[in-house]
């Protein structure tokens, strides 16, 4: 009789859940016509989506139990290589934007073989030294990457045509806002799918006992590296579509301790372990220190994180999409992460 | 020419110490990373130069207000550490992460982004001496930096607290165990951390310029010191100081001021590379 009450109370959390994701889905899907197509608020909501994907993509290393503190060197090779190719090459972004995402996949490599036998503490202290390696290259090969002036004018994604509509991605904020929406998608659908797979059992595991891991016959190396290399190909992916969204590229920026900082705080406080965690903070967090906390302070808006990552770790460390769903039926059924 | 490098490297390289003691007290007594480290020294070095610049201070006594700023920033700091649950390490990281990103947008706030310098006049002439040239800023620097390591080395080595610190680097339960408050102990080792970056942070704010993100150059360069030189060595972080000063001012005058930033990350992944245990490894093994 008690053990029902919990059940059912427990299946009412559930739909709740499902109905406030569903209702928060819709409102992304009507959001230009529900906010009057403001460009300011548009472009708040595709850089928060923007975000949200970089947050996914750090999770699925985060995953494994590792913490990178360095992504914005995948960002950074993403969006200087999808760059050049096409400015200087003139290939098609569509075409650049992968070979950005594969560059950031060499790169991870290269972290994967400096970085991988360190654990914990270590990897995260030799990700944050490692930015620097692609960013002060960046900023001294004056002569392929036009050095710390950055690259300007860079050929936007071609507008989209199906009949008599017709959809300008890089030019108007609503393009490029359901741009980047339908890639969020897409790359909670790919999550969802490495999660849900054996790369995402194994990567439970190894975050839970690596030694027990290891025991049971996982080839945790094998698994850690394949975790890093997806996880650098999206940041990657993302680099390339940021630099093809605003058109410019800039060492300080794209390499910035905000593309390395801002989608790993998010997905800590979302909650490491789960799937849409790390997409949920960035699509809360990142509208309220625009609209709120940018007006207030300017300069310096962004203490919110700093406070938000302390907050997380010493309150909440399951994140709060973690804690919602812990000890919920669902993850016992499918073994999933979840 | 390359005396004078020699020189600069081992001027730089001293400093260089100066600024990793603090950060590798505070990791061999509590096993915290404070990651907030470099944006302490800038902040220090801020609170000097607004002293210095704005209420027309002269220089020597804004030091005892940079010790003060970082004091209270540092035993906040403790506070906050001392709440952490395991693993402490890598716990430790992420929280001092969340704190050099308050204290960056903090100092970003308060003293905007331009780039500052304590310019002092008397520091910019120098000695020709032969065969090298020694400017007053780099003398300073180095009889400055030299002296406050040989008081810590000291204090380490002949004091009652010293003996007592170097007790639970070595050994936390033994030194418990003996009767040594350790809890006592790590709040010790961030108020000693404190006192050198507020040491540290004015002479910094003189050589480099101060900008808000300029601090994590300077925590790159304490970790690394701090794992090259392991725990407890003294003698070892005035290696790696010199080390990484030499090879930081090689680095300049071969290839160029810019690659100079990327000098400790280069070293820092080289010594993890070679020593993927970290530096308490050995013990736990």
């Amino acid at each position: 009789m008690r053990k029902e009450a919990v059940i059912s109370k427990g299946l009412r959390h559930v739909h709740l859940v499902q109905a406030a994701l569903l209702l928060g889905f819709f409102l992304l899907l009507l959001l230009p016509v529900l906010t009057g197509y403001s460009d300011y608020i548009l472009q708040v909501f595709t850089h928060a989506l923007l975000l949200a994907t970089l947050a996914l993509a750090w999770n699925i290393l985060g995953a494994s139990g590792a913490i990178s503190l360095g992504h914005a060197a995948f960002f950074g090779v993403g969006a200087y290589g999808s760059a050049l190719l096409s400015h200087d090459l003139g290939f098609s972004p569509w075409f650049t934007i992968p070979l950005g995402g594969f560059l950031a996949t060499t790169v991870a490599l290269i972290v994967g073989f400096l970085c991988l036998r360190l654990r914990g503490a270590y990897f995260a202290l030799a990700t944050l030294a490692f930015v620097e390696i692609p960013k002060v290259i960046t900023d001294n090969w004056d002569g392929l990457t036009r050095g710390s002036l950055g690259l300007v004018g860079l050929p936007g994604l071609p507008t989209l045509r199906l009949g008599s509509y017709s959809l300008d991605i890089s030019g108007s904020p609503v393009g490029s806002y359901y741009f980047v929406l339908c890639y969020a998608l897409v790359l909670v659908s790919v999550v969802t799918l490495i999660f849900r797979s054996n790369l995402g059992l194994a990567l439970q595991a190894i975050r839970e006992e690596e030694i027990a891991a290891q025991a049971v016959g996982i080839q945790v190396q094998r698994y850690r590296i394949l975790s890093l290399l997806v996880s650098g190909f999206f940041t990657g992916i993302g680099g390339a579509l940021y630099a093809h969204l605003i058109r410019y590229v800039e060492p300080g920026l794209v390499y910035g301790l905000h593309f390395s900082a801002v989608p790993m705080i998010f997905a800590i406080c979302g909650g490491r372990f789960t799937i849409l965690g790390p997409a949920l903070a960035a699509l809360i967090l990142y509208p309220l220190d625009q609209f709120i906390f940018h007006p207030l302070a300017p300069a310096g808006h962004e203490f919110l994180y700093g406070a938000i990552i302390i907050l997380t770790i010493l309150f909440m460390p399951a994140g709060f999409w973690g804690h919602l769903r812990k000890g919920q039926l669902v993850s016992i059924k499918t073994g999933s992460i979840e | 020419m390359w005396t004078t490098v020699l020189v600069s490297g081992i001027t730089l390289g001293s400093f260089y110490t100066l600024i990793a003691m603090g950060f590798a007290l505070i990791f061999g007594v509590t096993h915290t990373f404070n990651l907030a480290h470099g944006e302490l020294l800038v902040l220090a070095g801020y609170v000097a130069y607004w002293l210095w610049k704005t209420l027309g201070l002269s220089f020597v006594y804004t030091f005892p207000a940079a010790i003060l700023a970082a004091l209270f920033v540092c035993l906040a700091l403790q506070r906050l550490f001392s709440m952490l649950s395991e693993p402490l390490e890598l716990n430790s990281i992420v929280v001092s992460f969340g704190v050099a990103i308050l204290l960056q947008n903090g100092m970003l706030f308060f003293f905007s982004g331009d780039y500052r310098l304590i310019r002092i006049p008397a520091l910019s002439q120098g000695l020709h001496l032969q065969p090298f040239y020694l400017s007053y800023a780099q003398l300073t620097l180095l009889v400055l930096s030299l002296l406050v390591i040989a008081i810590l080395y000291l204090l380490m080595r002949h004091t009652y607290l010293g003996k007592a610190l170097r007790a639970t680097i070595q050994d936390r339960e033994a030194a418990a165990l003996a009767g040594i408050n350790v809890g006592a102990m790590g709040i010790l080792a961030f108020a000693i951390g404190a006192v050198l970056i507020g040491l540290a942070g004015p002479l910094y704010g003189c050589i480099h310029y101060l900008y808000p993100t300029a601090g994590l150059q300077a925590t790159l360069l304490a970790i690394t010191i701090t794992i090259f030189a392991g725990i407890g060595r003294i003698q070892g972080l005035i290696l790696g100081g010199w080390i990484l000063g030499l090879a930081e001012s090689f680095a300049v005058v071969l290839l160029g001021a810019s690659w100079r930033e990327m000098v400790s990350a280069v070293m820092l992944l080289l010594l993890l590379a070679i020593n993927p245990q970290g530096i308490l490894g050995k013990e736990e093994r």
